[in-house]
């Protein structure tokens, strides 16, 4: 066990160690883009390079300290079991329909796209997760690009999928998505005001930096069309009132479990949008054909350069997307039966262990 | 193994009505990834539409099936589509307007810059159109896995092949099982909104619960036995088409190249 | 020959077991039914008997399973495959859903155990024809009807070559045309010396086929014996059992004073 925390250790630091170096050395990258729009493509792309590059090293020298441990990498060969296998299709399956009816049919902001990829790594560890969101994509476009199931869009976007897949497989290993039942109110509480301290600062750190340093939703309202300053304040109205509706859910649900999975959402969230506005920018001009690009137009419509307003949507739909998402995977989890769940390579830390509530 | 054997082995193998369908499959991917990835280092117009007509098209000619390939890109491209020209045009700052509309300017830069994505993502959907359309999975999978890919990472792709449609089979029976309860499933956006979740739950469990008896009835087969098999059948491959796969990811690395040495023209 | 000697089970994570002492044999070519009611363990003795309980699914086990004196515990399963194997109630879950043909699905298994291509063939055309399904070869599994289904799957595992096959339910989900199709192949099954163990809700399936019916009540087993002694056992319908109809019905009979004992006897 001591030996598991040596490598994770060695693995995250060297990921921190890439991203701190990457991010240092975009620090004068950013120093020098775009005066007009304050604009922000270059640091998104580095970011995403970053992020992308850092998380890979991570993976790979925790593995070869494992293999120098034990002369194998039987912790990640474990998690492809019979079982993980059988089940990798079937969230394909769902992260394609579902991500095909409601981001193309529905036409709302959200994409609903990730709910296998996500019960995957919950269930059986970040490496099939990462390898399902990465099927998922590859498989949506080249297998099915023959027919109407097919999306040409969605390989770009493998490695967003990768990613939510890896993050997803580590907040099950962490025991995230367990049901905690029952929690006393002050517990309850304390768990709610950590969660929303969390996000907060997200929001402030993570999210706060795309919009001020444009031109628009939080910086000077004066010189922006009225119309959005209208929509940005339902948006704020909007987080605002998520946060309460956080609470309540916590109050009525009486389970700490939905603390943990908000935050993980909402970490995910940035991350994914983070990851994934570059791409969209470069690739698609900012749009998927689904009902976020309506946050695209707004967003350019009202000053921002076409990868600032990628970033700025993705930031809004992103977390509330990821954070649906998990929230439905917390609900699935909880719903089928523990002696399904726990036959998973990483079942019984995904959810727990049967009788322990 | 006798040659009735080695023929009826053969014949298991999924038709191909065509010489381009015929082609290996790694050869096909490979080329649907560079036409695709290629129009997006080159941008502009000029290049993207050479790939299309010099390449694409007359590929999807030779397969005897551009009338469908071109039907199914654009019925795929069109909502992606929509949403760039509006976007991309109305709301993409720029100097020269075109006329207004409300709030909305059209610019020059904007209708251009649409122009140009549009172009690319043509190109990306009838490259892998062109794939989907020509290409067995199972064909791809097991000329990867004669190639060392592992066995069960083939099977994982392969299986969704066939998890997608059952899975929206059984949503249609679900749908049509609520729908006789009187859900309503039609209807303004909520209305909708709210008649999915009744067949999204029961079609996620019982899919899911199904897992464990499938993966049981894998075992039981030996799925489970680490190691490589002996396929019945592959597709087969040409020295001819190995040099062409080279070719392909040596021009694409060139470009790529250029692109970074600043030798090509800027992508707005 | 197969047994489970002194077999109790608990699943994993649930402290209590839910079969106990289950002592049961499957000689060399013997047929053996195993009836129940619903709940009482039967699925639980399959999962048992050909080893993927506790080595697939986990969970608490005393006892053991002994192949030809050999015990088998801590096998992975994929080695136990050409000892034991087991058929499911469901066609569809039980197809694996990658082959486009029958008998490419037939042969999976032989290609998962890394034979020649001249072996898989061999193999694979064998366990068409002694299930009599040649014709299907070149069908799509995915377009077959229930006992169609349940036929290649059945074909699946004897392409594997096991010396016994435990078959949970196999009619469970078939209509009775499919039920009269699986009920016939496991006729002409049991006639070439493969040992079979089958687990039925329709004791009709079994009457006729087996030697031997073991009764299983509450995770135990309360009778095991010669087909025509436990068929005709009084307390059968007391432990939620149907008896086949030719014994309802000669009792029916008897009733009303016909004695059609020896005529229905087989």
């Amino acid at each position: 066990m001591a030996g598991t925390w040596v490598r994770i250790g060695i693995g995250v630091l060297a990921g921190i160690a890439v991203a701190a170096i990457g991010l240092l050395a975009l620090g004068t990258v950013a120093a020098s883009t775009d005066p007009v729009t304050g604009g922000n493509t270059q640091v998104a792309n580095g970011i995403m390079l970053v992020l992308a590059i850092a998380i890979l090293v991570a993976v790979v020298v925790y593995a070869v300290v494992e293999y120098a441990q034990t002369g194998r990498i039987r912790s990640i060969t474990s998690q492809f079991d019979t079982r993980t296998i059988v089940l990798i299709p079937i969230a394909i399956a769902i992260n394609i329909i579902l991500g095909q009816t409601v981001s193309a049919a529905l036409k709302v902001p959200v994409y609903l796209d990730s709910i296998g990829t996500i019960l995957v790594g919950a269930l059986a560890g970040p490496i099939p997760g990462a390898l399902t969101g990465l099927l998922s994509n590859t498989i949506w476009t080249f297998i099915l690009g023959g027919t109407p199931l097919g999306s040409p869009y969605a390989w770009p976007f493998a490695i967003v999928a990768a990613e939510i897949g890896l993050l997803a497989g580590i907040f099950g290993r962490l025991g995230f998505f367990r049901s905690r039942p029952n929690t006393p109110t002050p517990k309850l509480l304390a768990g709610a005001a950590v969660a929303l301290v969390i996000l907060a600062a997200l929001g402030y750190w993570g999210v706060l930096p795309a919009f001020t340093k444009g031109v628009t939703f939080f910086g000077d309202l004066t010189t922006v069309n009225s119309f959005f300053v209208v929509v940005a304040w339902l948006i704020a109205i909007g987080l605002v009132g998520a946060g309460i509706g956080l609470v309540a859910l916590l109050l009525v649900r009486r389970d700490l479990g939905v603390a943990f999975i908000v935050v993980c959402g909402a970490i995910c969230g940035v991350v994914s949008a983070l990851i994934s506005a570059p791409i969209s920018a470069y690739f698609f001009g900012g749009v998927t054909g689904s009902g976020t690009d309506f946050l695209v137009a707004a967003f350019q419509q009202a000053g921002s350069t076409l990868s600032s307003a990628v970033l700025q949507q993705g930031l809004i739909s992103d977390p509330i997307d990821k954070t649906i998402t998990y929230i439905v995977v917390f609900t699935l989890l909880q719903v089928l039966s523990r002696r399904f769940t726990a036959r998973f390579p990483q079942g019984e830390q995904a959810v727990g262990l049967i009788g322990s509530d | 193994m006798s040659e009735a054997d080695a023929a009826y082995l053969a014949s298991l193998a999924p038709a191909a009505p065509s010489a381009y369908h015929r082609l290996n499959p790694l050869t096909k991917a490979v080329a649907a990834i560079v036409c695709s990835l290629g129009a997006f280092v080159l941008g502009g117009y000029v290049g993207p539409l050479v790939i299309l007509l010099g390449g694409i098209i007359p590929s999807a000619i030779s397969a005897r099936l551009l009338g469908r390939l071109l039907r199914i890109s654009i019925l795929l491209s069109l909502p992606i589509a929509i949403s760039i020209v509006l976007v991309s045009v109305f709301t993409r700052a720029g100097t020269t307007v075109l006329f207004a509309i409300g709030p909305f300017d059209a610019t020059l830069e904007g209708v251009d810059f649409a122009g140009q994505v549009l172009v690319r993502l043509l190109v990306l959907s009838t490259a892998v159109g062109l794939f989907g359309l020509t290409t067995d999975p199972r064909a791809l999978v097991f000329d990867l896995e004669r190639r060392g890919m592992s066995p069960k990472l083939g099977f994982a792709a392969v299986a969704t092949v066939e998890a997608v449609p059952s899975l929206i089979e059984r949503a249609g029976v679900i749908q049509a099982a609520q729908r006789a309860r009187g859900l309503d499933t039609e209807g303004r956006l909520i209305a909708r909104f709210r008649g999915i979740m009744p067949i999204v739950g029961p079609v996620l469990l019982s899919s899911l619960t199904e897992v464990e008896e499938r993966s049981l009835a894998l075992e039981v087969r030996a799925f489970g036995r680490p190691g490589r098999r002996n396929l019945l059948w592959w597709p087969g491959d040409t020295s001819a088409e190995r040099v062409v796969r080279w070719v392909l990811v040596v021009g694409f690395l060139g470009l790529v190249a250029a692109r970074a040495a600043g030798l090509l023209p800027r992508i707005p | 020959m197969l047994e489970l000697r002194g077999v109790s089970y608990r699943y994993a994570g649930y402290a209590m077991a839910v079969v106990h002492d289950i002592d049961l044999a499957l000689g060399d070519g013997e047929i053996v039914g195993l009836v129940g009611p619903n709940e009482a363990g039967k699925s639980t003795i399959c999962l048992l008997a050909c080893g993927l309980a506790p080595a697939s699914i986990g969970g608490g086990l005393t006892g053991s399973l002994v192949i030809d004196g050999q015990s088998m515990t801590g096998r992975p399963v994929h080695e136990l495959a050409g000892r034991v194997v087991l058929g499911f109630q469901n066609p569809a879950t039980q197809r694996s859903g990658v082959a486009a043909t029958v008998f490419e699905e037939v042969a999976l298994g032989p290609m998962n155990l890394g034979l020649s291509v001249a072996a898989t063939l061999a193999r694979t055309r064998a366990a068409l024809e002694r299930l009599r399904i040649e014709h299907l070869a070149e069908r799509d599994p995915a377009r077959l009807s229930g006992g169609q289904g349940q036929l290649v799957a059945i074909a699946s595992l004897l392409a594997m070559n096991p010396r016994h096959i435990v078959l949970d339910e196999p009619t469970a989900q078939l209509d009775p045309e499919g039920t009269r199709l699986v009920g016939e192949a496991l006729r002409a099954l049991a006639a070439t010396g493969t040992a079979l163990l089958v687990a039925e809700h329709k004791t009709d399936v079994l009457d006729g086929l087996c030697g031997r019916v073991a009764v299983v009540v509450d995770g135990r087993i309360v009778l095991d014996g010669p087909a025509s002694r436990v068929f005709g056992d009084e307390r059968l319908e007391g432990w939620g059992v149907e008896p086949p109809s030719r014994i309802r019905l000669s009792r029916a009979l008897a009733g009303t004073g016909v004695d059609v004992t020896a005529a229905l006897a087989r």
